[in-house]
């Protein structure tokens, strides 16, 4: 392993006498440039690094077979460092990039999207499908890496995991994922310390140790990080190519790239610019690694990440605020951001519970408003003493149409679920959020958190139908007499309900939980020695993914948990039938096998019956205890390293999918129709207003929910009343995040999780009538579960699922 | 004891300090054309109907046919089959009957969203035509440490018992012309200036909440008139708020089988603010909600 660095040119002596960037450019001009940027990227309607990226690694397979795979992988990512073709636009200030980490392929934000395009199996080739040949990578070449990569142990593997789900993922009764990006690496010691830093300690530790697994990662991951340094090169060398044909402040400019590059990320930061220009190589590398679409990478605790170099510099809040907004339109990706779901994160309080905004926090907030990016997600975390300043600077966001609107987290709540859990105390300030909601500890956590999906609403059909789908007539469930429950009779059946549903869940989670560990084997055969070295393994020595010792201090796999307004609402229906009409429990299992085809009235029966949302007592305490039973199943299972499963109740716009594959339920919901959103009701049956929305979710147990959950409110703008947005952010602090957040409680934890768009559906389809009128940039930006998108394009299931689950008569204020 | 309620919610500042959860009580005595929740109007209870939603087999006895229904049928139908085992989304009954230690019990689960200095509004329909419930039932709440509101049309002649029972009092004056009031809901004022000259001298939070109806009581003259009334009372410790005519709730006169007969109740450009400056002329202490 070599401990010092390749660095070519000037050796980053002193740079106190050049000028910085905000003495060549000024905070308007960066501005500019920033959105120059922006709109060049999106101009790209193709992504063929990752394909080049692919026949690199082809290529190191053979010339590496005889290395120990994460050697292998590391010098992998070295040649793909110094093959690569880098190139630095007119517009940029840093350089990298994540384009050749990402194939334009994320389902939601591609137009042809459709929700009975569902397969039931995440094929790691169906990448290659994605690419529409050109002159430069005909059909030939695309096809030869696709068989290539079809040869692979882990797609074989992964295909050996799938069958032990069998059937039962076709019909989405639960479904598994080997688990990519979705992590948070902590670059606070290595931009502290420098790469260089980091190969010392790295070097040292490959000293103290006797045991070869572990040398061998050390030795890895100090291999890998060897790429950072060769991309830092080669990008320097390029801007000093670019210099001999620029003239004044571009020139300028990118003398002072080619002098930073030539410093960071090998040796420390040392102020604000030098800080996101080693973050970006840093992450570039680090995406290039898992190749194609490592989706919902996050930054983690970005302001206080920051901050440190910002006071350094010192940088005012206008020039930060001008280097943000390049940093933002880093993680956009060619013409839709197909790099979804990486997350930033501001705000929050430390264990004492003092608040830890900073200025960086209201730089990046304000990087944030101007650019109106589709990504990366903004999250902001809250707690009971959050200073008014902020949700002040947070009341543009939620009100201005078309604008991003940020994940609000309630540190608070999250500290004891975590504790809960077993995050050391220690480490809570240092959570951070991954993906849409995964709470995550910064660089100690893997969580694998999309590793598992479990429909309730599907096994509840399988149950109520003897174990056979009411959408194909197939088998894939227990009869109720495989269940150890013989019924003679519907009435029976529907009598046993309950017991019946739990023993056919009990039975469908430990199939998931074996074909999930699979999943999860199959992708420790794709080690990740960088971003080891940022989650533990450089004290650890071990694999991120390793499936036989755990290289981080925490550990888990996530189970996203679909169903549970249906389900509960479902229950106490049915307990509601059998009390007022139990002659006809016959008539209601063919009614549910039917779809109600013949049976509209008894439909309507079913429809009237109380729904959760609504503050009726006994449907908030099915709901809750639904909830508790569930997940204390889940978190009794074993991962592949014998940690627990994680309940996540969150759907993001699996709802749409998955309840695409249920079919008729109890509460009156046809077949194929949506589930409810996450913890919240299903749209269109809470309609008593957000306080008793409220009421009903504060009954659900939080503290059992350390995966996490989503939970959306669609709010109509005409509720708040202030003069400013400053001042309609104090009214949503007063009016939704207080007694949501922060309100008395007598037991149990509050709610930790929420995201808003605040609009109407007339807003939406006059939108979608006329564009050009009402977002004349052509984007518009809207939530969708944990991620903004530009609601221009999506697919128009996924607008109408939007404009759906606004749902305000479950959110009105008066 | 129990009550009659036909809706409930939660509301900010609009009916009493904070955020506030709302009792609807069935039953009114007043029949003003422009009423908001017709629902609430027979102390009964009213059948709500949604016709795209109802079927001839929600009914055993054939009140329905086409998606109508044939309310004579109904009166004398008990119980109904339509709002128990034939239970359908186009058809409910407004009223549900709920303990005074029911709605104390809810009020409690609901005290995490009393935020603000909120509390329980006791509204309608008109309140005091369960007088004795409701007195029990503000009592229990304020015993246990809830503010409490009352919204009401201040006709009943016993009001006054219960101003210390009720910490924001809300009256609605709608006119200044007793003959005026009398044709149009039904109803006089002279229980009414009795009541709002004893809540004026003896209540600490009175607010006074004048409906501004086009046609009814905006012509040339009447902002003055109502100003004149108001002042020669002590409202030094009164509010009063002008409310613009909507028909928010009109859609709801179909629904319960009731002819809307409300013509073109919208205020001219510049009206509500006429009447408070005109107010506030007279010292009057105006507010917005």
């Amino acid at each position: 392993m070599r401990v010092q660095p390749v660095l070519s040119g000037p050796s980053g002596a002193c740079c106190e006498a050049e000028p910085s960037i905000h003495a060549i450019y000024d905070p308007e001009t960066l501005g500019r440039m920033a959105q120059a940027r922006f709109q060049e990227e999106r101009r790209l309607d193709r992504l063929d690094g990752w394909l080049r990226i692919k026949e690199i690694q082809r290529a190191a397979d053979g010339r590496l077979a005889g290395q120990p795979p994460m050697s292998r992988a590391a010098l992998t990512l070295q040649a793909m460092a110094r093959e690569l073709p880098l190139s630095l636009s007119e517009h940029a200030v840093f350089a990298g990039s994540q384009d050749d980490a990402f194939a334009r392929s994320y389902a939601l934000i591609n137009p042809a999207f459709k929700v009975d395009a569902f397969t039931g199996y995440c094929d790691p080739t169906a990448v290659f499908g994605d690419v529409t040949p050109n002159a430069e990578f005909p059909q030939a070449r695309i096809s030869a890496l696709r068989d290539y990569a079809q040869t692979l142990p882990f797609t074989r593997q992964l295909q050996a995991a799938y069958a032990l789900a069998g059937d039962c993922t076709h019909e989405a009764v639960f479904f598994i994922e080997q688990v990519t990006g979705h992590m948070i690496p902590d670059f606070r010691t290595v931009l502290r310390e420098g790469v260089v830093g980091l190969l010392e300690t790295l070097h040292g530790r490959l000293q103290e140790t006797e045991d070869p697994a572990r040398r061998e990662g050390y030795a890895a991951m100090g291999q890998a990080l060897e790429a950072v340094l060769i991309l830092a090169s080669r990008y320097a060398d390029l801007c000093r190519e670019q210099q001999a044909a620029a003239q004044g402040p571009r020139k300028q400019a990118l003398a002072l790239m080619e002098r930073t590059l030539r410093r960071v990320p090998a040796r420390p930061a040392y102020d604000l610019y030098s800080a996101i220009q080693a973050f970006l190589l840093l992450w570039q590398v680090m995406c290039l690694e898992q190749a194609p679409n490592p989706f919902a990478f996050s930054v983690g605790n970005a302001d206080r990440l920051f901050e440190p170099y910002r006071r350094l510099g010192p940088t005012s809040q206008a020039e930060s605020t001008a280097l943000f907004k390049h940093f933002l339109v880093f993680f956009n990706v060619a013409d839709r951001s197909w790099a979804i779901s990486q997350n930033v994160l501001v705000g929050g309080r430390s264990n004492r519970g003092e608040d830890l905004s900073s200025p960086s926090s209201y730089a990046l907030l304000d990087a944030y408003f101007a650019m109106n990016l589709p990504q990366p997600i903004l999250s902001v975390k809250l707690h009971r003493n959050t200073p008014p300043e902020l949700y002040r600077q947070l009341g543009r966001f939620f009100f201005t149409p078309g604008m991003l609107t940020p994940s609000l987290f309630n540190d608070d709540a999250l500290f004891q679920v975590l504790a809960r859990s077993g995050i050391a105390a220690g480490d809570l300030e240092d959570y951070a959020v991954a993906g849409c909601q995964e709470p995550l500890v910064m660089g100690k956590d893997n969580g694998n958190t999309t590793n598992s999906w479990l429909n309730l609403a599907k096994i509840l059909e399988l149950t109520l139908q003897d174990g056979v789908s009411a959408i194909t007539g197939q088998k894939l469930g227990l009869s109720h007499a495989e269940l150890g429950m013989p019924a003679r009779s519907a009435l029976e059946r529907l009598g046993t309900l309950r017991t019946a549903f739990y023993a056919q869940t009990e039975g469908m989670v430990d199939r998931m939980v074996a074909a999930a560990n699979a999943a999860s084997r199959a992708i420790a055969l794709l080690p990740v020695p960088f971003l080891s070295a940022f989650m533990g393994g450089a004290e650890t020595g071990i694999d991120t993914r390793d499936d036989r010792a755990q290289g981080t201090t925490y550990n888990g796999s996530g189970c996203l948990i679909h169903g549970l307004s249906v389900v509960a609402d479902a229950f106490v229906a049915v307990d509601q039938f059998l009390a007022e009409r139990p002659k006809d429990a016959e008539r209601l299992i063919a009614a549910l096998r039917t779809d109600f085809v013949h049976d509209e009235d008894l439909r309507q029966y079913l429809r009237a019956c109380p729904k959760f949302g609504n503050h009726v007592e006994r449907v908030d305490r099915e709901a809750r205890v639904v909830a508790q039973h569930i997940s204390r199943m889940v978190a009794g299972k074993r991962n592949y390293l014998g940690n627990p499963f994680r309940p996540d109740w969150s759907t993001p716009s699996t709802h749409l999918l998955y309840g695409h594959w249920v079919g008729a339920t109890p509460d009156g919901r046809k077949a194929r129709e949506m589930l409810g959103y996450g913890v919240d009701p299903l749209y269109g049956e809470a309609d008593s207003g957000l306080g008793f929305r409220v009421l009903s979710t504060l009954q659900l147990p939080f503290e059992l929910m350390n995966g996490g959950y989503a939970s959306h409110f669609g709010i109509d703008p005409a509720y708040f009343r202030g003069p400013t947005f400053e001042a309609k952010g104090l009214e949503f602090q007063t009016r939704i995040i207080a007694p949501l957040f922060f309100g008395q409680r007598s037991e149990g934890v509050a709610p930790f999780y929420l995201y808003v768009n605040v609009t109407t559906p007339d807003a939406l389809r006059r939108l979608l009538a006329d564009p050009a009128r009402y977002a004349p940039s052509g984007v518009y930006i809207v939530r969708i579960h944990g991620t903004f998108v530009n609601f221009l394009d999506l697919s128009p299931e996924i607008q109408q699922d939007i404009i759906q689950r606004l749902d305000l008569r479950s959110t009105a204020l008066a | 004891m129990q009550l009659r309620v036909f809706q409930e919610g939660f509301n900010y500042a609009q009916d009493g300090p904070g955020n506030r959860l709302v009792y609807h009580l069935q039953g009114c005595n007043l029949r003003c054309p422009w009423c908001a929740n017709p629902e609430g109007l027979d102390p009964a209870g009213t059948l709500l109907v949604q016709a795209e939603w109802l079927t001839e087999a929600v009914c055993p006895h054939h009140a329905i046919r086409e998606h109508r229904l044939d309310r004579s049928r109904c009166a004398s139908c008990t119980p109904r089959p339509c709002l128990h085992e034939r239970r359908n989304q186009g058809i409910r009954c407004s009223a549900r009957v709920l303990t005074v230690a029911a709605l104390v019990d809810q009020a409690r689960r609901s005290a995490p969203l009393m935020f603000d200095g909120g509390g329980v509004t006791l509204s309608g329909g008109e309140p005091t035509l369960q007088f004795r419930a409701v007195a029990q039932l503000l009592g229990q709440l304020q015993a246990e440490g809830f503010h409490t509101a009352l919204e009401t049309n201040g006709t009943h002649p016993r009001l006054p018992e219960l101003f210390p029972l009720v910490d924001a009092l809300i009256l609605d004056v709608k006119h200044h012309d007793d003959a005026v009031l009398r044709r149009v809901t039904g109803v006089g004022d002279a229980v009414l200036r009795r009541n709002l000259a004893r809540a004026c001298a003896g209540h600490g939070d009175l607010r006074v909440r004048i409906p501004v109806v086009h046609g009814f009581n905006d012509a040339p003259g009447d902002a003055e008139r109502f100003a004149d009334a108001f002042a020669a009372l002590p409202t030094d410790r009164a509010t009063f708020e002008c409310l613009p005519f909507h028909e928010y709730g009109k859609i709801k006169w179909a629904q319960c089988g009731l002819p809307y007969r409300m013509g073109d109740g919208a205020l001219a450009a510049g009206t509500l603010e006429h009447f408070q400056a005109v107010f506030r002329a007279r010292n009057l202490r105006v507010v917005e909600t």
